[in-house]
């Protein structure tokens, strides 16, 4: 999902950024939420973890059937635990880090924030909280409510995410537009699969280690 | 001064993160729990256009970076930097908030 430098158009790569940019300042504005508790600063180093955790799973890759492989990207999952707002901010960070090492190309920081992040977590997010809220009518506990929402979340917002990636690909011209938005959802079909699993462990592990670190339950309307 | 009791979760928490990392991709390649095969996106443009052309594309840090080349080191470093910046600008939204309620 990493796009490198010098495949997508200068059009392409400046509208995401621009958008990128504005979802992220507005961001900076809007996650102050989270450390309006008191003595809430103390939920930084595990932001710290938490976006390391997040580097690392990106890096290790699990074998897909086709010859191909996935890792997690993790957007919907660090909304789930600190807030859309904050996803798109450490996704951001985590994305410049990995720039530095070849995993994504640096003039496509924007457009890979704006899949990643915007999509994969804020509109993710927007799709755990609907989950939830038709999850809210069953007798389920709220720790597996969230985590299967955040499971089939995770697994529809990479699909979108990929599907919209399709689209800037074949937008730029470097390869037909039917062929990258059918192949790049096709593959993430079956990558997505482990995005979900891997999300949903994560909010599970969580929840039965350090609830309190999942600091959207009020705004997700969890029951 | 530093208070090294409030950061000993965390500190332990990169701690193992790193040793994970560097045990899934030391075990998980050789029992093929890991896989070196390219992701989706790199399979797409390797079905449309080659590998030749994805091997081509440019990298803007191979010429700072490029002495790296063990994946261990590169993960550590990584995790290392994450964390250093995550919670770094964190720290500083947190400041100005303060700053700004004062």
């Amino acid at each position: 999902m990493h796009i490198p430098d010098g495949l997508l158009s200068l059009p392409i790569i400046l509208t995401l950024w621009i958008i990128a940019a504005a979802v992220i300042i507005l961001g900076f504005f809007k996650m102050g939420k989270v450390f309006e508790k008191e003595d809430s600063d103390r939920l930084i180093p595990y932001i710290g973890v938490l976006g390391a955790v997040i580097f690392a799973f990106q890096f290790v890759n699990y074998p897909v059937p086709g010859g191909t492989s996935g890792h997690l990207v993790g957007g919907t999952v660090i909304a789930v635990i600190l807030g859309p707002w904050a996803s798109v901010i450490l996704i951001l960070m985590i994305l410049i880090i990995q720039s530095l090492f070849g995993d994504g190309g640096i003039t496509a920081i924007g457009p890979n924030t704006f899949n990643m992040g915007v999509i994969g977590g804020i509109l993710g997010f927007y799709i755990v909280k609907l989950l939830i809220i038709a999850l809210n009518k069953t007798n389920l506990g709220k720790e597996i409510k969230t985590t299967i929402a955040t499971g089939i979340g995770s697994y529809i917002a990479i699909v979108f995410a990929a599907f919209v990636c399709g689209i800037e690909i074949g937008l730029s011209g470097e390869i037909p537009i039917d062929i990258s938005i059918a192949a790049m959802t096709f593959w993430h079909l079956i990558i997505g699969i482990g995005e979900g699993i891997i999300s949903a462990l994560i909010v599970l592990f969580i929840y039965k280690a350090k609830p309190d670190l999942i600091t959207t339950e009020e705004s997700l309307g969890v029951l | 001064m530093v208070e090294w009791a409030r950061y000993k979760w965390p500190i332990i928490g990169i701690v193992s993160i790193a040793a994970v990392l560097l045990i899934m991709i030391a075990v998980g390649f050789s029992i093929g729990f890991l896989s070196e095969d390219p992701d989706g996106l790199e399979r797409v443009i390797i079905d449309a256009k080659g590998e030749e052309y994805l091997e081509g594309l440019p990298q803007a840090w191979n010429p700072i970076l490029g002495w790296l080349e063990s994946d261990y080191i590169a993960g550590i470093i990584g995790i290392v930097l994450s964390v250093v910046v995550m919670i770094s600008v964190f720290y500083l939204v947190v400041y100005l908030k303060k700053r700004k309620a004062s």
